[in-house]
């Protein structure tokens, strides 16, 4: 059966709701025995504060230790809450990359997706996306978020999608055996696939990786075509320093525009960068309240760094559907204030960490 | 109040194909003591990528008038101002980032000048008798070689140890490659200077590039060159060991025998200055000396001559000993001690790190006498004075001599060296009385460049 809710949580990114009720009415939700998934019972137990009592808003969710790495064992099924009963719409298990060892796991419930496709769809649209173009997207679908964020993020523009596959993990494993010519192997193999669809199909809009834009790079037909044809490229998934950012959006690419995304399986969805400033100016991510709201701390102490100075950006996702508090991601940020009445911190200039736990950041065509 | 001389830090731009390229947070390149003294544009992946290509599109630099352009070149490399910096500035900056002595830094400099003057000429000696240079000359009949290049760009990965490592790659520019240097990001001088220079005298920025990156763009560098040379140690040899584009320059592992027929004493002063001339800290520097008969007086006179050389900072003048930061002197100096466990210490067995008190250090000389010619510290080159003295006899054969960059024989044996010419593993054999520092244009270093670069090609029926 379904158990009744406030209304404040099913509410969707253009409503405008208070984020600390919001966030109230999420933390309630998820550890009330009634509706709160097993795992958050359990674990509620081994918690040095009462969530339903303590956490009155935002700011709170500083509360929570980082928990994110239990997600590499969790059965899925423990992590959906038992306030939709039978009821709970089941689209996507996704796996972070993998990164820094073992994969995450998220659950993603359609009222979710729904809230997710919204808000993308929004941004994009601020930032001028042609409606019912088609797409290329380049980039890792499967148990991956992000290629999932972006096939719907065209069909709610209204564009067919078309797509390429990429396997970030493999990628990975043989850059951590050193075998750079196989890698080089495999983005040739994605690069070929782009160029036959890229020359035989108007492609409107060209959302893909960092590295595999840089490739592109290289190549005079590519370009002479993506700076014809194609009406706004969509990078994510991987880092993208200053630099390259400006060389791809002035000497590269120049008659397209380029758009930032930020996103990773912990947030359960992508922010887009904010419309309105140019390749010479720092590329800002604002959070989108009442759902994922991002904070830039000095890693030692875990306090606050200054607006803008650059700290390691810790991410909380908070829905009906999912709670992850306080995770502390790869990336380091610069802190920005966020624009419009979103909570939280606004980042710029994400760079990664070089280091997580000992383990060596390896990043590679994703 | 800052005194009035305090200048902004230097900026070391790339040199890109359509001209200089500052990124937007330049990285720090700091002095021996880790003060900032110039900030170094390190491109990212993207700008290294089109630069190879805009290199591969640029046509040789004509030969015709090129050694003036050379000579223009070394001119403007020795006395002229480039990149905002006179020659003085640029040897203080060399000296107190590399913490080469200053007098070392100004003999590179006349040194780099010479075999920038002389590249052309001096690629021409690698050229095979076989061949002609360009076009086919009728008067050598029906069929013949012409002098080919292989490639069209090539990359450098250059270290800092030595200004004079920037000697070699103008032989490809002379060859006609278009060349891509990236610099060591402790000693970038140099080749902003040399590139710099060339650009002056003439040389298209779209044929000859300055591309300082991080480690792991020098990886999108020399993948995307046709062939590139590689400056490192042992790691880099072996990563690269497989790669038929890419040439490798590792340790030196420079070595001095002497046999029973010679006296050692007659020839001191060429020894002592084979482990310490230069600072010690080039490839050519002796790391061993094997003797035959006895080691222990040389290796005393050795360590008594050593013992003298004053412990000063860089840019002193009478400075010839390295510094570095004084942690890194610290972790040198307990490398020796871990190395060095079981030998009988002549010199430095104590310690060689002189702490100047201003976070750097001088790296003193060391003097190490091992058991036998097969000891495996004779395999330990470190960046500084710092020799290994072994008894050497007939019955080791040449064995413990392999694997030499140069190898000087004090020997009237006349059998001996033509069996270490021959040998494979040693790229150079100096007989008699000369360092095993001396180089010159033409002399090849580690085999001519050209083995690498060029090929003969037979051209039959175009006159």
């Amino acid at each position: 059966m379904m158990y009744d809710s406030p209304a404040v949580l099913d509410a969707g990114p253009s409503d405008g709701v208070d984020p600390d009720e919001f966030v109230r009415a999420a933390v309630r939700w998820h550890f009330d025995p009634e509706t709160g998934s097993r795992y958050w019972l359990d674990r509620a137990e081994r918690l040095a504060f009462d969530p339903r009592r303590d956490v009155k808003g935002v700011d709170d969710l500083a509360l929570f230790p980082d928990l994110s790495d239990e997600l590499r064992q969790v059965p899925v099924a423990d992590l959906i809450p038992r306030g939709y009963g039978g009821g709970a719409r089941l689209l996507n298990v996704f796996d972070s990359g993998g990164t820094t060892g073992a994969p995450k796991r998220v659950v993603q419930l359609d009222d979710w997706m729904r809230h997710s496709t919204a808000q993308v769809d929004r941004r994009l649209r601020e930032h001028g996306l042609p409606v019912g173009a088609q797409w290329l997207t380049v980039a890792p679908t499967g148990p991956h978020l992000v290629g999932d964020v972006l096939q719907r993020a065209a069909a709610s523009l209204g564009g067919p999608g078309l797509s390429i596959d990429m396997d970030p993990r493999w990628v990975r494993k043989l850059i951590a055996t050193g075998r750079g010519d196989e890698v080089e192997s495999y983005t040739d193999h994605l690069v070929e696939q782009c160029r036959r669809i890229l020359l035989t199909q108007d492609i409107g809009v060209l959302a893909a990786t960092t590295p595999l834009l840089e490739r592109f790079a290289r190549e005079e037909d590519l370009l002479e075509r993506i700076n014809g044809s194609v009406r706004a490229i969509v990078w994510g998934g991987t880092h993208m320093d200053p630099d390259t950012r400006h060389l791809l959006a002035t000497e590269v690419f120049p008659e397209v525009p380029l758009i930032g995304m930020y996103g990773n399986t912990m947030m359960l969805t992508a922010l887009l960068e904010r419309a309105g400033l140019d390749a010479s100016q720092p590329c800002v991510f604002d959070p989108v309240s009442p759902y994922v709201f991002l904070s830039v701390v000095d890693p030692a102490t875990g306090e606050p760094v200054a607006v803008g100075e650059r700290g390691q950006v810790i991410v909380s996702h908070v829905s009906k559907s999912m709670l992850i508090p306080h995770n502390a991601e790869r990336d380091t940020a610069v802190r920005v204030r966020p624009a419009g009445a979103h909570a939280g911190d606004a980042v710029a200039d994400v760079a990664p960490v070089p280091t997580v736990k000992g383990e060596t950041v390896i990043e590679g065509v994703y | 109040m800052a005194p009035a001389d305090v200048a902004e830090p230097v900026y070391l731009d790339a040199l890109g194909p359509r001209g200089p390229y500052r990124t937007r947070v330049p990285d720090t390149v700091t002095d021996v003591s880790g003060a900032e003294v110039a900030r170094l544009s390190l491109v990212p992946p993207v700008y290294v990528d089109r630069a190879l290509a805009a290199l591969r599109k640029a046509g040789p630099v004509p030969a015709d008038g090129l050694d003036a352009l050379l000579a223009a070149a070394a001119e403007e490399f020795a006395t002229g101002t480039v990149g905002g910096l006179g020659v003085r500035e640029y040897e203080y900056l060399v000296s107190r980032t590399s913490g080469t002595p200053l007098t070392v830094v100004r003999d590179a400099t006349r040194g780099t000048a010479r075999f920038v003057a002389r590249a052309r000429a001096s690629a021409e000696q690698g050229r095979p008798r076989g061949t002609v240079r360009e076009r086919p000359d009728p008067s050598l009949g029906a069929g013949h070689a012409v002098w080919a290049r292989r490639d069209e760009v090539f990359a450098v990965n250059a270290s800092g140890n030595h200004p004079g490592v920037h000697r070699l790659w103008l032989e490809a520019l002379a060859l006609g490659y278009r060349v891509a240097v990236r610099p060591s990001r402790r000693e970038p001088f140099t080749p902003h200077r040399l590139v710099g220079a060339l650009h002056r005298a003439g040389v298209g920025q779209d044929r000859l590039a300055l591309l300082p990156t991080d480690h792991r763009t020098a990886r999108t560098l020399i993948r995307g060159a046709d062939r590139a040379v590689v400056y490192g140690g042992d790691d880099v040899v072996a990563e690269y060991a497989h790669d038929a584009r890419v040439l490798p320059q590792g340790p030196g592992r420079t070595k001095i025998l002497v046999t029973a027929d010679t006296d050692w004493r007659e020839h001191l002063d060429t020894i002592v200055a084979s482990v310490a001339d230069e600072a010690g800290t080039a490839c050519v520097n002796a790391t061993a000396v094997l003797v035959e008969g006895d080691p222990a007086p040389l290796a005393e006179a050795l360590a008594a001559r050593l013992s003298r050389l004053p412990g000063l900072p860089p840019q002193d003048t009478r400075a010839v000993l390295p510094v570095c930061p004084l942690d890194r002197a610290l972790a040198v100096d307990s490398y020796l001690r871990s190395v060095a466990a079981g030998t009988r210490p002549w010199l430095g067995g104590d310690g060689v790190v002189d702490d100047l008190g201003d976070g750097s250090a001088v790296l003193r000389p060391a003097v190490h006498q091992v058991a036998d010619a097969g000891a495996p510290q004779l395999g330990t080159e470190l960046p500084f004075p710092c020799v290994w003295v072994a008894p050497w006899s007939r019955t080791d054969g040449i064995a413990p001599l392999r694997g030499t960059l140069v190898l000087s024989v004090l020997s009237r044996d006349r059998a001996l060296l033509d069996t270490l010419v021959a040998e494979p593993s040693i790229a150079n054999v100096y007989a008699g009385d000369h360092p095993t520092y001396w180089m010159a244009p033409g002399v090849p270093h580690d085999g001519y460049l050209s083995d690498f670069l060029m090929r003969g090609k037979a051209v039959v029926g175009i006159e």
